[in-house]
Parts: C-alpha cells; structure tokens; sequence
C-alpha cells in the first residue's frame, strides 16, 4: 500500500513539474507572441474613397505615428540614420533593381526631389536586393549591382541596402515599390504601394512639407 | 483493494488531463510566418506527381505550374538584365538530375503605364521541358523553381517554389 502511494505520489510530482515546465514555457511564447505583435506594423488595403470601386489606398499600421527609426548602410559603406534627417519632408522609398514598376517611378523621384530639395526635403531609396552578409564576395557584387543600376539611373538622393532587416515595422514590404511620406516632425502622413503616378507623389510631398493640408 | 484501483484510475485520470494540457499549450500562438499577409504563391506547380523513367537515360519530363491570374513572371530571358529570369534547378543527391531545360518562349508585355518597354514574361500556365537523368530506384524529387512575380504596379520579391516528384527509375 505505502509502494503505491510512493509511486503514484511520483508520478503526481513528475507531471506537476511538466505542467510547471509546459506552463512556463507558453508564458514565454505568449510574451514573445505580444513582443511579435507589437513591434509588426500591419497593412492593409482599403478603397481611398470609400466605394468599393475606387482605386485601393495603402494604410499602413504607422499611419501618423513616427516613422520607425532605423541606420542602415550606403553602398559606400557609411552608416545613415533616419533621426539624421529631423527636420526634413521625406520620402522612404523602398524599391529593388529587379522591379520594372521600382525602374518606372525612380525618374518622378528624381525629379520632385531635385525640385523640392531647396525647401528641405529628400528621399531616402532603401533597396529591398538580397544582400549576403556572410559572404564578402557575394555581398560586394551585390553592392556593384546596385550601385551600377543607381549609376545608370541617375539616382542623387541617399540609397541604403538591406531593406530586409527594416520591413518588420514598415509593413512587411510585400510589394515593391513602396513609399513612406514623412512630415518635418518625423511622422509618417501618407504611404502609397506600387506604382502610382508622378502627381500622386507629389501631393503626398507637399503634404509632407506642409505645403498643402 | 477499492481504494488502491480508484488511486490508480485519479492518478491515469490526471495525466491524461496534464498530458491534453501540455500539448495544447505547444500550439503555436501565431499561426503561419509571423504577420505575414498571407500572400498566395504567385506560382504553384500542377504536374506530375509521379513519373517512370528509364534508369541512367536522359528523359524529358513535362512540368507544368501556374501563375496565379493578374500576375505575370520573367521569361526565362527577360530582356533587361536586371531582371531575375524564371529559372528551374534539382538539388544534388535527390536520385535525379536535371541535365537541362527547356524554356517557353516569353509573351511581350508592357507595363500600362509605360508601353514603349516591352518585357518578356510568362502568365497563366507554362510548361518547363526538364531533361533527367533518375538513377534506379524510387525518388522524391523535389525540384525547384525561382521566379520573380509582379503585376501591371508592383513587384513581389523572389521566390522559390518546390515541385515535388516521385521518380521511379527502371
């Protein structure tokens, strides 16, 4: 009787300690889940005006919050951080060499930013290419074809590498290209997905700027 | 006597209750990739799942796949080189390999808001002629395809679907 008191007692201890174990173990999952959570700027598509025919307007999670802060690098290898543009109208502008549509709008960029450039604003280009870290010869050809491609395109304004590492808080970059507007105090006033037009950009600048409401 | 079964019966009773507990606590509690928008593959693959070859000879196979509607993919010679091609690969040590392949001709397609360039893309089904060597034996194959969709405004990033394929040797 007293044998199988100590056995079943034993077995009750060892369980109550999986279930100690397995409850802590969801408690760490579900905190990690919440972090997840927190820190992943949703999207979604909506009709702009409403109707659901009308064109669909890109609303992104960070949507008149503070764009997230990021330093990435340049293809020279210098460190950029967007807390280094304060005060400054912006356009991230997350485009990839791979993408036609990305090619298409690089000249309105070009353009718009070299128009509104005396009055403080800039576009930052973060290229959304792989880059392998891990491999330093891999990583510079990689560097060359983006650099050839901003070469070949003109290209004036900062472009960084390695979108990937930032997509998280910007929605996810499912689609390029991608464009964040953000005003002088940093937040974020407008967001567009893939290819709109040049006049579409450039009221979402002069918002940015405080030019127009 | 009694008392020792309904001992044995509480404690069985616990942990079969303890043992469901802990193995819904291991669900995951995000389903599928974190956040992700769930996106379809712009590219799935049809056919065939399972093929008899002739052990050691060349043979050509027929894949077929399909590119979801409103979406288009680079031909395997897309006209700029910037761009990534459609392009199929069979790893090493799957029992078959790929000793070349054949690609379907690209459709001209224009971007609606810039019809002077002309891409070479495919949409809808195409089929990618493998020629394989299969050693003897039965083979999951599981065959891949890089692509790179976008449609008429924006462009996903590449992706690299498995087509899976019981080769039978013989």
């Amino acid at each position: 009787m007293k044998r199988n008191t100590l056995v079943i007692s034993s077995v009750l201890l060892i369980l109550a300690a999986f279930a100690w174990a397995g409850w802590a173990n969801w408690e760490y999952r579900k905190q990690a889940a919440e972090r997840l959570l927190a820190s992943s700027a949703q999207a979604e598509l909506v009709p702009a005006t409403g109707d659901s025919d009308s064109p669909l307007q890109f609303l992104p999670a960070i949507l008149g919050k503070p764009a997230p802060g990021f330093t990435l690098e340049d293809l020279n290898g210098r460190k950029v951080s967007l807390a280094g543009y304060k005060g400054k109208a912006l356009v991230i502008n997350f485009w990839a060499t791979w993408c036609a549509p990305c090619k298409l709008e690089t000249p309105w960029l070009i353009e718009l930013r070299n128009q509104y450039a005396a009055q403080g604003f800039e576009v930052l280009g973060v290229s959304a290419d792989d880059i392998d870290r891990g491999d330093p010869q891999k990583l510079s050809d990689e560097k060359r074809a983006i650099a050839r491609f901003v070469q070949e395109t003109h290209i004036p304004y900062p472009v960084l590498i390695d979108a990937d590492s930032i997509s998280r808080p910007y929605g996810g970059l499912d689609d390029l290209p991608t464009s964040f507007f953000v005003d002088r105090d940093g937040t974020v006033i407008a967001a567009q997905v893939g290819l709109t037009s040049k006049d579409e950009i450039e009221r979402n600048i002069k918002k940015a700027m405080g030019i127009v409401k | 006597m009694i008392a020792r079964k309904t001992g044995m019966f509480i404690a069985l009773a616990a942990a079969l209750t303890l043992s469901f507990a802990l193995a819904q606590a291991q669900q995951p509690l995000i389903e599928g990739p974190a956040h992700s928008s769930a996106k379809p593959a712009a590219v799935v693959f049809l056919y065939p799942e399972q093929i008899t070859v002739p052990a050691g000879k060349p043979t050509t196979i027929a894949l077929h796949f399909r590119i979801a509607p409103g979406l288009h993919i680079n031909s395997h010679t897309p006209r700029e080189e910037f761009l990534i091609p459609a392009v199929l690969a069979i790893p090493d040590g799957t029992g078959a390999r790929l000793d070349s392949a054949t690609y379907p001709p690209g459709a001209d397609f224009t971007l609606p808001l810039d019809p002077k360039t002309k891409l070479s893309v495919y949409t809808g089904e195409f089929i990618i002629q493998a020629r394989i060597v299969a050693s003897p034996g039965e083979h999951m194959v599981e065959a891949k395809l890089r692509y790179q969709a976008c449609d008429n405004n924006a462009c996903m990033p590449p992706r690299t679907i498995t087509a899976a394929i019981d080769v039978i040797g013989k």
